[in-house]
C-alpha cells in the first residue's frame, strides 16, 4: 500500500527522477532476487501441509514460555511478543520469570523423574550454552522442529552455520535462534579518565583503583564471560592448534596447556577488585547496581542497550559511556527450546516462528525496547522487511558503542569448558 | 522503736480526694483499713510501697522508723507484702522461695535459718518440695516466713486471708499475727471482713465509699 | 460431654485430622522427596542404585565446612542475641509504659517479610549506603564509597543483623502475649511485686523471678525462630556472603544447577541440613540445661542487684540503636523509591520523581493480584480448619493432645528447604498440575500453624459457660459456634486473619517451588529484584510488601473498634 502511494507521487515528477529510479530497481534486483527466493521458501513452508497442521493444532492454546526475567525492558517486550500472538493465533502466552534458566531445566527433569513425558509445564524456554548442554544431553528437548518453522529460513543456516551450533554444539533443530550479543563494557566518563580497553590495560588499571572493578561469581552466565574473554585473550600467543582446543571438549592435557595464564592472571587480578575478591556479586544485574552506587567504575553487560535505558530511568549516572574491548567482544547467540513433553507443543512452535519474524526481530532490536541484535540475514528480506530495521530514533550518547567497529568478535568456547572453569574456580576463590 | 508513720497523706484521683490518713503503726501493731470496694484501699496499699498507679495524686509523707521514704524506689523501702494468693515463685523450691527472700549471708547458716523457720510453723521437712505441691494452708505459711525472714521494717497485709477456708483462716490469722508482735513489726492490714479486724485487736480505720 | 450427631459436629469431629493431614502428608512426603535422591535413587538420571555417592560429593565439596559453619553461627548467634535483647527489653521496661511503646514501634517490623527486612537493612549497611552517606564526606572523607565488606562478610555479620533485626519484634510479641494472658500475665507481675517488696532491684527481680517462669512459655516459639533461621535463603541470599555461601542457599543453588547431577548433592545437602538444625536445637537445650544448672545458686543468694542501672543504661542505648537502625533503613528505602539519580555521598538524592511507582504499579498488577488470590484463600481454609478443630477440642472436653501440638509446630521446625523439593516431586507423582493449588498447600503449611497458634488461647480461654447458658436455651451446637462463639471471638479471628496473610504475603521459597516459577507474588518478584539492577524498583517492591501487611493489620484492628462504636 504505501509503496503504491509512493508510485502515484512519482508520476507527475521529472524524467531525471524516473531515470534515477530505474537505476536504483537494476541495482536492487539482484536483492530482491535472493529475496524473493527466501520469501518463496517461506511462503512454501508456510502453505506446506506440516505447517498448516501445527497451525490448527497449535491455534488457541496457552503457552507457558519460561525465561530469565530479570529485565523490565525484556519483560515488557515478551508481554508485546504475547498480545501479538494472541492476535495472530489467539495463544495465551504466560511468561514464567526465572531467576535463573537452570530452574527450569530442573523442572522438566523433576517431571521425566516422575514419569511426566507429556504434560509438562514448560512449553518454551530462553536459553543457550551450558543449559542447552545439560538439557540436550539428557534427552529433555523435543529435536528437529527448527527447521520446520517458516521464518526460520530467514537465518539463512546455509550459509550461517552459528544459527545451528549452540556454543560449538550442533543444535540438530533443538531450538531455534532468537538474538545476539556481544560482551560491552561501561564507565562512568567523570570518573574515570584512562579508559582500559584491553585485558592488560585492565589488570593495571584495577592496581590504580583498587576496588572498583569485579565480575558474577561463576557459573553466573555473565562472570563466566568475562572469564571465558579472559582466557581467549590470554591465550592468543599459543600455537593456533593449542587455541583451536578451547572450541572442543575440554580434556586433562588441553586444560593443562590453556588454563595456568588464566589463573595466574587472576591471582593478580583479585586482590584488587571490589571487596578484594572476597566477595563475588551473585549476578550481571548487580553489577550495575554498583556501577550505580559508584562502588564501581568500570564494568560490563551482554546487553548494551540496557546502559541508556537505565540512564533514563536513572538507574546510572548520565555521565556513562559504553564500549567494546580493543582486544575482543565475546560474543553468542541465544535460542529458544522446546522441552520434550511440552503440553503445548505445536503452540510453542507458533511462537517460535513469530519470534522470528521480521516483525519481531525488528522491534526487539530497537534500542528503546530491548537492544538485542537480531539473527535474520537482512539479505533475506524483502525491502519492505528491510525497512523495519531502520533507525530513527533518537539515543542517548551511551547507545553509541565505542570502538564497536573497531574490534572483533570473539566465539564462545565448547560449553564443557564451563564447568572446568567453575569448578577449579571454586577450589581456588570460592572458599576464603 | 519500730514504728510506720503516714503523715497527713491525701490520697486524690483527678483531683478528687479519696481518702485522707494521719497515723503512726508501732512495732507489733495492727493497723485494719476496712471499707467497701473502690474506697481507694488499695490505692493506699500501692501508694505505700511506692508504686502508685498514673492518674492517682498524693500529699503528705510516710516515714519508717523515723526516716522519710515518701519518695524512696519500691525495692529500698524494706516493707514486706502478704497478698491473698501466696504467689510462691514455681521455679524454686519451698527453701528456695524463703532462700530468695533472705539476705545474703553465710550458705550454711541461711540454711539453718530456714530449717528452723518451717519447723516453727509445722512444715518440718518440706523445704526440698515444689511450692505447687503444697496445700493453700502450707503455700499460705511459706509465704509468710518469705516475708518475715526478709527481715522487712514494716509489712502490709492485702486481704490476707480472704481465700482460706474459715478454720484454716483463724489458724493462719493466729499464727501471723503472732509472729508480727514477735518480730515486733509494725503492720497495716486491708480487709473487708470484721473478724480479721478483731482478730489484729488495733486500731481499725473505716473507709467511707466514695460518692461517684 | 454429649454432642448431637448433624453435619455440623461432624465437621467439627473430623476438622482436626484434616488439620494434622494438612500439615503432615506434605511434609512428610516432601521428606521422602529428598531422601531418596539423597541416596543415589533417581530415575530420570538413570540412578536407581541405593549408595552414599551424594554424601562423598557433598562433604568433598570446598568450604563445605565453612558453610556449615556459617548456617550454625549465625542462626545461634542471631537467635541468641534476638532472646537477650527481647529479655533486657523486657527487664527494663516491664512495668514501664515504654514496653508498649517500643513493642508498637518495633510491631511493623514482625510484619515485614525477610526479604524486605533484608532489603532494607542492605540500603543501611552497604558501601554506599545510608549510614556511610550520613558521615561522609564531611567526618569519614569519603568522596566515593568505602570498600568494606558489609554486606556480604564472610563472618555472616551481616546476615546476624538481619535476623536479630528481624526476629526480635517476634520473640517481644511472644513474650508480651504470654504476659497478655490473664491468668499467667497477673500472676508473674504481683510475683515481680512481690520480688520487688522483698527488696529486689526491678531489674534483678525480673532476671530471678519473672524471666525463670516466662521462658517456659517462649521455648517453642524460640527453637521455631532457632530452626527457621537455620535454614532461610531470603536474609544470607540478600545480605550473606558467596564465598562460600550458607549451607541452605548452596543447597538451594545445587537444586538449580544446570548439572543436574547436582540434584544428588543437593538431596545430600538437605538432609546435611536437618542434621545441623537438629545439633541447633540441641544445643539450644543444652546451653537451656547449662544455665540452669549454673544459675539454680544465684537465684537463691539472695543478691538484690546486679548492676541494674547499668544493665538499664546499656538497654536503653541498645533499644535506641535498634530503633534508629529501623528508622533509617525505612528512611533509605523511602528516599530510593521516589530516588532521581542520587549519587554518593549525598544524604539526599538530587531529584524525587514518582516514576518508579508508576511504572511498579503498572507491572506489579498480576503479582500482586496472585499475592492477595493466594494470601486470602490459604488463610481462609486456615481460620475455619482451627476453629473448627478447636471446637472439636471443647466438644470433646479435652485439649489436642501433645503430639498433635507439636505437629503443629511441625513445618516451623523442620527446614523448608528440605522438604519444599521433595514437596515439588510430590506433586509430581499425584500429577497435580494447577499451580495456583500447589502454591496454597505449600502455603497452608506455614499459615495453618501461626493461625493456630494465634487463635488458640482466645478460643480456650473463652469462659465455657457462654455456651452451657446457650445449649440450656435451647441452642444447637452450630448456632452456639456461628452465633455466640465466633461474634465473641471476631477480635482475634481479625487479628489471626491478618496474620495469617503476613505470613502468606511473605513466603519466597513455597511459591517459588510449588508455583513451578508460574505464579509471581510480590515476595518471589521483590527477591528476584533485590539481586537485580535497580536499588528503585527494589525498594518499591519491598515498600508494597511492607505495605501489604501493614494495611490488613489495621484492618483487623480497626474492624472491630467500628463494629462495637456502631451497637454503642
Amino acid at each position: 500500500m504505501q509503496l503504491n502511494n509512493y508510485y502515484r507521487q512519482l508520476t507527475p515528477v521529472s524524467c531525471c527522477i524516473s531515470f534515477c529510479f530505474v537505476i536504483m530497481l537494476s541495482l536492487s534486483s539482484n536483492v530482491f532476487a535472493s529475496a524473493t527466493s527466501a520469501e518463496a521458501d517461506v511462503a512454501a513452508k508456510q502453505n506446506s501441509p506440516l505447517w498448516q497442521a501445527i497451525e490448527k493444532r497449535g491455534a488457541n492454546q496457552s503457552v507457558y514460555f519460561h525465561a530469565w526475567g530479570g529485565d523490565a525492558q525484556i519483560n515488557n517486550y515478551i508481554q508485546w511478543v504475547g498480545d501479538r500472538v494472541e492476535a495472530l493465533y489467539n495463544i495465551d502466552l504466560n511468561h514464567v520469570k526465572l531467576t535463573d534458566t537452570a530452574e527450569a531445566v530442573s523442572r522438566v527433569l523433576a517431571e521425566k523423574s516422575a514419569n511426566n513425558h507429556n504434560n509438562g509445564q514448560v512449553d518454551l524456554v530462553w536459553i543457550n550454552g551450558a543449559n542447552f548442554d545439560s538439557m540436550a544431553k539428557n534427552g529433555l528437548l523435543a529435536p528437529n522442529w527448527a527447521g520446520q518453522l517458516p521464518n526460520f529460513v530467514l537465518t539463512n543456516p546455509t550459509n550461517n552455520p552459528a544459527m545451528t551450533r549452540d556454543f560449538g554444539v550442533p543444535t540438530q533443530g533443538m531450538e531455534a535462534p532468537w538474538g545476539q550479543a556481544a560482551l560491552t563494557f561501561y564507565f562512568d566518563s567523570l570518573k574515570v579518565k584512562n579508559v582500559p580497553e584491553t585485558l592488560p590495560e585492565l589488570l593495571a588499571w584495577t592496581k590504580q583503583n583498587p576496588g572498583r572493578f569485579t565480575y558474577p561469581k561463576p557459573p553466573e552466565f555473565l562472570g563466566m564471560s568475562f572469564l571465558k574473554y579472559a582466557l581467549i585473550i590470554l591465550n592468543e600467543s599459543q600455537p593456533t592448534d593449542v587455541k583451536e582446543q578451547l572450541y572442543l571438549p575440554a580434556t586433562a592435557q588441553s586444560q593443562a596447556l590453556l588454563l595456568p595464564k588464566l589463573w595466574s592472571f587472576l591471582d593478580e587480578l583479585h586482590p584488587n577488585l571490589w571487596h578484594s575478591g572476597k566477595h563475588f556479586v551473585s549476578n550481571g544485574l548487580a553489577l550495575r547496581r554498583l556501577m550505580a552506587d559508584t562502588e564501581l567504575q568500570v564494568s560490563f553487560t551482554f546487553s548494551a542497550a540496557e546502559i541508556p535505558s537505565a540512564i533514563s530511568r536513572y538507574d546510572l549516572p548520565d555521565t556513562t559511556r559504553t564500549y567494546r574491548m580493543k582486544d575482543g567482544s565475546l560474543s553468542n547467540i541465544h535460542f529458544v527450546a522446546i522441552p520434550y513433553n511440552s503440553a503445548h507443543i505445536d503452540s510453542a512452535k507458533l511462537v517460535a516462528n513469530f519470534l522470528l519474524s521480521p516483525e519481531a526481530q525488528s522491534k526487539k532490536q530497537e534500542t528503546a525496547i530491548w537492544g538485542d541484535n537480531s539473527v535474520l540475514d537482512l539479505s533475506q528480506l524483502t525491502p519492505s522487511q528491510q525497512s523495519l530495521f531502520e533507525v530513527a530514533e533518537k539515543q542517548h550518547i551511551s547507545a553509541t558503542i565505542i570502538n564497536i567497529d573497531n574490534t572483533r568478535l570473539l566465539s564462545e568456547l565448547h560449553p564443557s569448558w564451563v564447568k572446568v572453569i567453575t569448578d577449579q574456580w571454586l577450589i581456588r576463590y570460592g572458599v576464603q | 522503736m519500730q514504728s510506720l508513720k503516714i503523715n497527713n497523706l491525701v490520697l486524690q484521683q483527678d483531683n478528687k480526694t479519696l481518702l485522707s490518713i494521719n497515723e503512726t503503726v508501732d512495732g507489733g501493731e495492727v493497723l485494719t483499713i476496712m471499707g467497701p470496694s473502690g474506697s481507694g484501699k488499695s490505692t493506699f496499699l500501692n501508694w505505700l510501697v511506692g508504686m502508685l498507679p498514673e492518674g492517682f495524686q498524693a500529699s503528705g509523707a510516710l516515714y519508717l522508723n523515723d526516716q522519710d521514704i515518701s519518695d524512696m524506689a519500691s525495692h529500698l523501702r524494706h516493707i514486706g507484702l502478704l497478698y491473698q494468693d501466696p504467689l510462691l515463685f514455681p521455679h524454686l523450691s519451698v527453701e528456695g522461695n524463703i532462700a530468695f527472700a533472705m539476705p545474703k549471708g553465710d550458705k550454711k547458716e541461711r540454711r539453718q535459718t530456714i530449717t528452723e523457720a518451717l519447723k516453727q510453723v509445722g512444715l518440718e521437712g518440706m523445704g526440698q518440695r515444689s511450692p505447687n505441691s503444697l496445700s493453700g494452708g502450707q503455700q499460705a505459711r511459706v509465704a509468710l516466713l518469705r516475708v518475715l525472714l526478709s527481715q522487712p521494717k514494716a509489712i502490709l497485709l492485702d486481704e490476707p486471708f480472704s481465700k482460706l477456708d474459715s478454720q484454716l483462716r483463724q489458724e493462719i490469722r493466729e499464727l501471723v499475727f503472732e509472729q508480727i508482735k514477735l518480730y515486733n513489726i509494725p503492720a497495716i492490714m486491708v480487709t473487708h471482713d470484721e473478724s480479721d479486724a478483731v482478730a489484729a485487736k488495733g486500731k481499725v480505720i473505716t473507709l467511707a465509699s466514695v460518692p461517684a | 460431654m454429649i454432642v448431637a450427631n448433624t453435619l455440623f459436629t461432624r465437621l467439627v469431629r473430623n476438622s482436626p485430622y484434616l488439620l494434622i493431614a494438612l500439615l503432615v502428608v506434605p511434609v512428610a512426603g516432601g521428606l521422602l522427596g529428598v531422601l531418596l535422591p539423597a541416596f543415589s535413587w533417581l530415575p530420570a538420571l538413570n540412578e536407581t542404585n541405593f549408595n552414599l555417592s551424594g554424601f562423598s560429593q557433598l562433604f568433598s565439596t570446598p568450604g563445605i565446612d565453612k558453610m556449615v559453619w556459617l548456617s550454625f553461627s549465625t542462626s545461634l548467634i542471631s537467635t541468641l542475641l534476638a532472646f537477650l535483647i527481647t529479655i533486657l527489653i523486657l527487664a527494663s521496661y516491664f512495668n514501664s509504659p515504654w514496653l508498649h511503646r517500643i513493642q508498637r514501634l518495633l510491631g511493623p517490623i514482625l510484619v515485614i517479610p525477610h526479604a524486605a527486612a533484608a532489603i532494607a537493612i542492605g540500603f543501611l549497611i552497604t558501601p554506599s549506603g545510608f549510614l556511610t552517606r550520613l558521615f561522609s564526606p564531611w567526618l569519614s572523607g569519603w568522596d566515593t564509597p568505602p570498600d568494606w565488606l558489609f554486606p556480604h562478610d564472610p563472618m555472616g555479620i551481616s546476615i546476624i543483623i538481619g535476623l536479630t533485626v528481624k526476629e526480635l519484634p517476634f520473640l517481644l510479641l511472644i513474650a508480651l502475649g504470654v504476659l497478655a494472658q490473664p491468668e499467667i500475665g497477673k500472676k508473674l507481675r504481683a510475683q515481680h511485686k512481690v520480688a520487688l517488696s522483698l527488696g529486689y532491684c526491678p531489674m534483678t527481680a525480673f532476671f530471678k523471678v519473672v524471666l525463670p517462669n516466662l521462658y517456659g512459655y517462649m521455648r517453642l516459639p524460640l527453637l521455631a525462630v532457632l530452626a527457621y533461621s537455620s535454614a532461610s535463603v531470603e536474609m544470607p541470599l540478600i545480605l550473606g556472603p558467596n564465598t562460600p555461601p550458607t549451607l541452605a542457599v548452596a543447597i538451594m543453588q545445587w537444586f538449580h544447577d544446570v548439572d543436574l547431577s547436582l540434584r544428588i548433592k543437593a538431596s545430600a545437602g538437605a538432609i546435611l541440613q536437618i542434621g545441623i538444625t537438629v545439633i541447633l536445637l540441641l544445643t539450644w537445650k543444652s546451653l537451656e540445661v547449662a544455665i540452669k544448672k549454673g544459675s539454680a545458686a544465684i537465684l537463691v543468694n539472695g543478691e538484690r542487684e546486679f548492676g541494674g542501672m547499668i544493665i538499664q543504661r546499656f538497654t536503653h542505648l541498645l533499644t535506641s540503636i535498634i530503633l534508629s537502625i529501623i528508622g533509617l533503613a525505612l528512611v533509605a528505602m523511602v528516599l530510593w523509591s521516589f530516588a532521581g539519580f542520587w549519587s554518593f555521598p549525598d544524604l539526599f538524592p538530587q531529584q524525587l520523581v514518582g516514576q518508579h511507582w508508576q511504572t511498579a504499579i503498572m507491572q506489579m498488577q498480576t503479582p500482586l493480584w496472585n499475592t492477595l488470590l493466594i494470601a486470602i484463600t490459604s488463610t481462609f481454609i486456615a481460620i475455619a480448619l482451627t476453629l473448627f478443630a478447636l471446637e472439636a477440642e471443647q466438644q470433646n472436653t479435652k485439649t489436642i493432645s501433645s503430639i498433635s501440638g507439636f505437629i503443629i509446630y511441625l513445618p516451623l521446625l523442620i527446614p523448608s528447604i528440605a522438604f519444599l523439593f521433595g514437596l515439588v516431586w510430590v506433586f509430581e507423582q499425584v500429577g497435580s498440575q494447577h499451580a495456583y493449588i500447589n502454591v496454597i498447600l505449600a502455603h497452608l503449611l506455614f499459615v495453618l500453624p501461626y493461625v493456630f497458634l494465634s487463635l488458640a488461647n482466645s478460643y480456650r480461654l473463652l469462659d465455657p459457660r457462654f455456651g452451657s447458658v446457650a445449649a440450656s436455651l435451647g441452642a444447637s451446637p452450630s448456632k452456639i459456634f456461628w452465633q455466640l462463639k465466633l461474634p465473641l471471638l471476631l477480635g482475634p479471628i481479625l487479628i489471626a486473619a491478618a496474620l495469617g496473610l503476613a505470613i502468606s504475603f511473605s513466603q519466597y521459597l513455597p511459591t517459588l517451588l510449588a508455583g513451578a516459577g508460574r505464579i509471581n507474588t510480590i515476595t518471589t518478584e521483590a527477591v528476584t529484584l533485590a539481586n537485580g539492577a535497580s536499588r528503585r524498583t527494589s525498594a518499591v517492591y519491598a515498600l508494597v510488601q511492607m505495605l501489604l501487611p501493614a494495611l490488613f493489620f489495621l484492618l483487623a484492628w480497626a474492624i472491630p473498634k467500628c463494629l462495637y462504636r456502631a451497637r454503642a
